[in-house]
């Protein structure tokens, strides 16, 4: 699951760390834009080999690092479980 | 055209006086080279360079009433000198030029500050009283022409560009990390920052009072969009845009010398150009930028604009060499931090302009402000409607917006969905149209090591203006754009600043008040805003070709990381090295030479945009560091330092010397 925290690190140019927590909204933070938002999502269905839903794209799943990870690994494993 | 700068100190000043205000002039010379003048009195100093165009042989500056009272340094143009003076005559006011320098003049004396709301034009300039030993300073209510003030010691010091400033001695330019967080996150200065600490920009559309080592600010405009006229259809709409707008084209070709116009490829420069070809006697110079980087060209639209009007048309080529080479130039006439490449072409296409022998262009700025061409605007009415829409709008609706963005095609919709979903409600009060746009300036602001809130300012200054709270969100958009975008960068460092640089004076037709009262009165009243400038389009659709009048809004651009990434300057030093960024310690310097690595390293398509913005930022704060904090390299700037011909040069402590003569006849070569 670091390899998240590794993409966005090295994507936006970012280092979590105390002053810039792994629940920092990612949009709030200017972190994340469109252009972003849609290599995030490409890398994270490629990597994990899991599709988002419409829904999860477009609600407030995907803003911080700790939702990300949670929402991935619920999706890896309901693949694992179907 | 032309630059002004001066003095007033509350006490004696030592030295000399003239010395010091010629050296002030002669860094701005670029904005004049046809002249300069100065008038000095005790602890008072003030100058022109000018770019002559009206009345070449008879507008001399400073001016002065007949008495010696009231003398004039003035930088631009007011359109509506000629219905002025009428007025001013039938009051009984005696003229000796046919300047519009002595218009400004003699309005201020019937009129006082109340003259300026019957101003039209873009104009800055310097009213000193001898009397009283008062200066009074102006400027436009749009901003088109700059006018900063700092104060040194007991001293206030202005000028229409910053760099007169170095010319004065002891004075020290430094940094101000708390307006470049503000320039950061909102892609330009406020209209009172500079970037630098304790240098103000006079805001636009107010003027100053200056005595006895105090600045006293008073505003004679405010911005409002209500509308200002009864339109009874679309085709009275119509009607009444191609009514004004020959009126403000009409009023921009008042000159003395050849008039050209800037063409972009874009319909509004198109309609400036078709109009002017129509108004003008002779045959009409165009001037456009082409990109050798196919993704940033319009050469095609501009040469079939020319074609169609019979233009002479000249163009200069861009490379990604071309920008590289000219960037520390056209950064140090810039003067503040940019946020794109975009306005280093036009330094170029200035020069371009002055060797063709054309001193006064019009161009398109200020169309998409006033007519709601950009997609902002649409933006912002998506994202306020967006709660109450069904999934299959929203989604139309963004399609609509974004067809030439890659990233926003049918596959990648519903992420950028999400992204809006993200920003439906607003955040930040009374800031909800730019809120997506600050959320890259967010980005842009951790350049700065703890940097202050970038939004602090600007959220203090919509809460401050009463006019604001009541306007609709795209009206407020608006008002944001006329306060920020417009005249922080458009009409300044890719405007004025640009063209000036080069002795180019330029005039903006859709910025006349009676063009901006017009558009607020038809926007949004026969259409749903997707088709941007649709009533504009069809008002001059017949005069231009059809892939013009229709084309859809392209965002004038050029190259930015990526022909540095290609030309590899050695001046990126200043970007790369950790020796260099410690010269900044305001600066981040990992996160800045992170950013630089990457955008300079990575293929361009891999780069995103507030990446490319954040790099330009980078860069121009390390340049402007280098020449005006630093002093250092100031001659690879292209800096002349001479003063252009002495035509005027008064001293009112000669106490032998009478009032009248010292005003008309005091010319020195």
């Amino acid at each position: 699951m670091d390899k998240i925290r590794d993409f966005i690190e090295n994507q936006f140019l970012i280092e979590f760390d105390d002053s810039f927590p792994e629940d920092s909204d990612l949009f709030k933070e200017g972190v994340m834009d469109s252009f972003g938002y849609v290599q995030l999502i490409r890398f994270l269905e490629q990597e994990f080999d899991i599709r988002f839903t419409e829904q999860e794209m477009t609600g407030d799943v995907l803003v911080s690092l700790v939702q990300i990870r949670e929402t991935v690994a619920r999706k890896v494993a309901a693949r694992a479980a179907g | 055209m032309c630059g002004i700068a001066g003095f007033l100190s509350a006490t004696p000043i030592s030295g000399d006086q003239g010395a010091r205000i010629r050296a002030m002039l002669a860094a701005i010379a670029h904005r004049g080279p046809d002249g300069a003048g100065y008038v000095v009195d005790d602890g008072f100093a003030m100058g022109t360079v000018r770019l002559a165009i009206l009345d070449p042989a008879a507008g001399l500056q400073p001016v002065s009433d007949e008495s010696g009272r009231y003398w004039l340094c003035y930088n631009g143009e007011v359109y509506n000198y000629r219905e002025l003076r009428e007025t001013l005559v039938s009051l009984g006011h005696v003229f000796r030029t046919g300047c519009d320098t002595e218009v400004v003049l003699r309005a201020w004396i019937a009129w006082g500050p109340d003259c300026l709301t019957r101003f039209n034009g873009g104009f800055a300039f310097a009213l000193y009283d001898h009397e009283r030993q008062e200066l009074f300073l102006a400027r436009d209510k749009y901003g088109k022409r700059p006018l900063f003030l700092a104060r040194h010691g007991e001293t206030i010091l202005f000028a229409s560009e910053m760099k007169a400033f170095l010319a004065v001695p002891g004075f020290r330019f430094e940094q101000d990390p708390q307006q470049l967080a503000a320039i950061l996150g909102q892609w330009t200065p406020l209209p009172h920052q500079s970037g630098f600490r304790g240098i103000e920009s006079l805001p636009m559309g107010e003027w100053a009072r200056v005595r006895q080592g105090r600045i006293e600010r008073f505003a004679y405009d405010t911005l409002s969009f209500a509308p200002t006229e009864t339109v009874a259809s679309e085709g009275d709409a119509i009607e009444r845009i191609r009514e004004r707008m020959t009126d403000a084209v009409s009023l921009r070709l008042r000159s003395d010398v050849e008039v050209g116009v800037y063409l972009s490829g874009g319909v509004d420069s198109a309609i400036v150009a078709a109009l002017a070809r129509e108004l003008t006697p002779h045959p009409l110079s165009t001037f456009s930028v082409e990109f050798e980087d196919t993704e940033f060209d319009e050469s095609a639209e501009q040469r079939l604009v020319a074609e169609h009007l019979g233009t002479r048309h000249h163009a200069r080529r861009i490379s990604h060499a071309d920008i590289a080479e000219a960037c520390p130039d056209a950064v140090y006439h810039a003067e503040v931090p940019a946020f794109r490449s975009a306005f280093i072409p036009m330094f170029l296409l200035s020069q371009r302009t002055r060797e063709a022998g054309i001193k006064v262009i019009l161009s398109g700025e200020g169309a998409d402000e006033a007519f709601l061409g950009y997609d902002l605007f649409k933006e912002t009415l998506l994202r306020a409607a967006w709660n109450e829409l069904p999934e299959d709008v929203r989604r139309s609706r963004l399609e609509r917006l974004y067809p030439h963005l890659a990233h926003y095609g049918p596959k990648d919709i519903a992420a950028v969905t999400g992204l809006y979903h993200q920003f439906s409600a607003e955040k930040m009060p009374g800031l909800f149209s730019h809120e997506l746009r600050f959320q890259n300036g967010q980005f842009s602001a951790r350049l700065l090591n703890a940097p202050s809130d970038p939004f602090a300012e600007i959220s203090a200054l919509v809460a401050g203006s009463p006019e604001f709270g009541s306007m609709s969100a795209v009206e407020k958009a608006q008002w944001l754009e006329y306060k920020t975008l417009l005249p922080g960068y458009l009409l300044s460092t890719q405007g004025d600043r640009m063209s000036l640089a080069h002795g180019v004076e330029n005039r903006c037709p859709f910025l006349d008040p009676s063009v901006i009262g017009l558009a607020a009165s038809v926007n949004l009243r026969f259409d749903d805003g997707f088709t941007e400038k649709r009533l504009l389009r069809e008002a001059f659709r017949d005069r231009l070709p059809g892939a013009v009048a229709d084309k859809r809004k392209f965002p004038y651009r050029a190259p930015d990381a990526a022909a540095f990434a290609a030309r590899r300057p050695d001046y990126l030093d200043l970007v790369l090295s950790e020796s260099e960024l410690a010269n900044l310690p305001f600066l981040n310097a990992k996160f800045a030479q992170r950013l630089a690595t990457k955008v300079l390293t990575r293929p361009a398509e891999e780069v995103s945009t507030k990446e490319n913005q954040t790099f330009l930022f980078l860069l121009s704060i390390a340049l402007l560091d280098r020449f005006f904090v630093r002093r250092h390299d100031l001659g690879q700037a292209g800096i002349s330092n001479a003063l252009p011909p002495l035509q005027r040069a008064v001293d009112l402590r000669e106490e032998a010397a009478p009032h009248a003569s010292q005003g008309n006849l005091a010319s020195l070569t």
